[in-house]
């Protein structure tokens, strides 16, 4: 059984950009987990967990 | 001659919603016909799990009879080989994890070697009096575990088991990677899990799937590595980085396409069945 990835979703404080990231990749990002991609503000964590029903509408950041 | 790799498709899961991927085959009228394109675009094993009409997983075992004998009914050539999961609902009994494989004898059922918390949110409970009653009854029903180990003290712990008689080798392994609380999706700890399975339990067999962003990485190394590969909707609904996939036999056209470019040939579910040790 899996569920595939947990995620943390994240809204950006400053651009409004909704993205998540797989907590897989905590140790492998460092500090740069949870960033926005856009304009690098620290996200604003919302929720987390398995695929939400709205994960389409946040885009997955791996780097 | 050139090695075979065995493509299992794990085309539902106990998680995914339409809204993840409307693609994803929730019923079992969907997962039949989804298997039987999965077993034409190369998969050998098929890994089960059943939704409820609601869409949560359930260990409903009238659904997975429905599935079997739609898929027996409607496509008589298709000889995959079928393997029920054991841990479809986190709150599902001891009894329906198992009735289900007593009942309807698939070739193959999951076998979770430990327990663990899931996704940091719940219990993912696999006791040592769950595990040996398992284990025993697999070997009467002729049930074959695929060993699923999310972490390499699972490995050990099915070494316990295959020492005590609970389970027989040769053993075949699923390596999970990349799950929230198991071992993360990665090359380094793909290799570290099959040399700790190769010190543990020497002869088994294996497998292994990375769920999300790992799946490519473990796909690859897990045929360079002389591995079998899972893909499917269970682990990842993204086919590539921002698009859904198309459907499970999407998954399992390019694992084909990789194992062919790699100089392997893809398993026939009858040569799975003798790389698995599966009677038949
Ligand atoms: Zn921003």
């Amino acid at each position: 059984m899996s569920w595939g990835p947990c995620f943390f979703y994240y809204h950006c404080p400053q651009c409004g950009k909704r993205f998540k990231y797989a907590t897989d990749l905590i140790a492998d990002l460092g500090p740069r987990f949870g960033l926005c991609p856009e304009c690098g503000a620290e996200g604003v964590l919302e929720k987390e967990g398995a695929r939400t029903p709205d994960d389409l509408q946040y885009e997955e950041i791996e780097e | 001659m050139a090695k075979k790799t065995i493509i299992t498709a794990a085309v539902t899961g106990a998680w995914p919603k339409k809204e993840n991927n409307p693609n994803v085959p929730l019923t079992p009228a969907e997962i039949a016909e989804d298997v039987y394109k999965c077993w034409q675009a190369g998969a050998a094993v098929a890994h089960l799990h059943m939704r409820d009409d609601a869409g949560n997983g359930t260990m409903d075992k009238n659904k997975f009879a429905e599935t079997l004998r739609l898929l027996k009914t409607n496509h008589p050539d298709c000889d995959i080989v079928l393997n029920l999961t054991t841990s479809g609902d986190l709150y599902a009994t001891e009894e329906t994890r198992q009735i289900h494989l007593k009942e309807l004898r698939p070739e193959m059922g999951s076998y979770d070697c430990g327990s663990m918390n899931w996704m940091h949110s719940g219990l993912f409970i696999n006791s040592p009096a769950f595990l040996t009653e398992l284990g025993n009854n697999m070997q009467e029903w002729g049930v074959k575990p695929e060993i699923e180990c999310f972490d390499p003290g699972m490995i050990a712990n099915a070494a316990y088991y295959l020492k005590k008689g609970v389970l027989k080798g040769p053993l075949y392994f699923q390596m999970c990677m990349g799950c929230a609380n198991g071992i993360p999706g990665s090359v380094k700890n793909l290799l570290f899990m099959k040399e700790t399975m190769d010190t543990l339990c020497p002869g088994s067999n294996w497998s292994a799937f990375g769920v999300g962003h790992s799946a490519m990485e473990i796909l690859y190394a897990a045929v360079a590595l002389g591995g079998n590969v899972r893909v499917g909707m269970e682990d990842n609904v993204m086919y590539s980085k921002g698009v859904l996939a198309e459907s499970n036999a999407q998954f399992v056209e390019r694992a084909a396409r990789v194992i062919r470019e790699f100089g392997n040939e893809v398993a026939t579910p009858d040569e799975a069945r003798e790389i698995i040790g599966l009677k038949k």
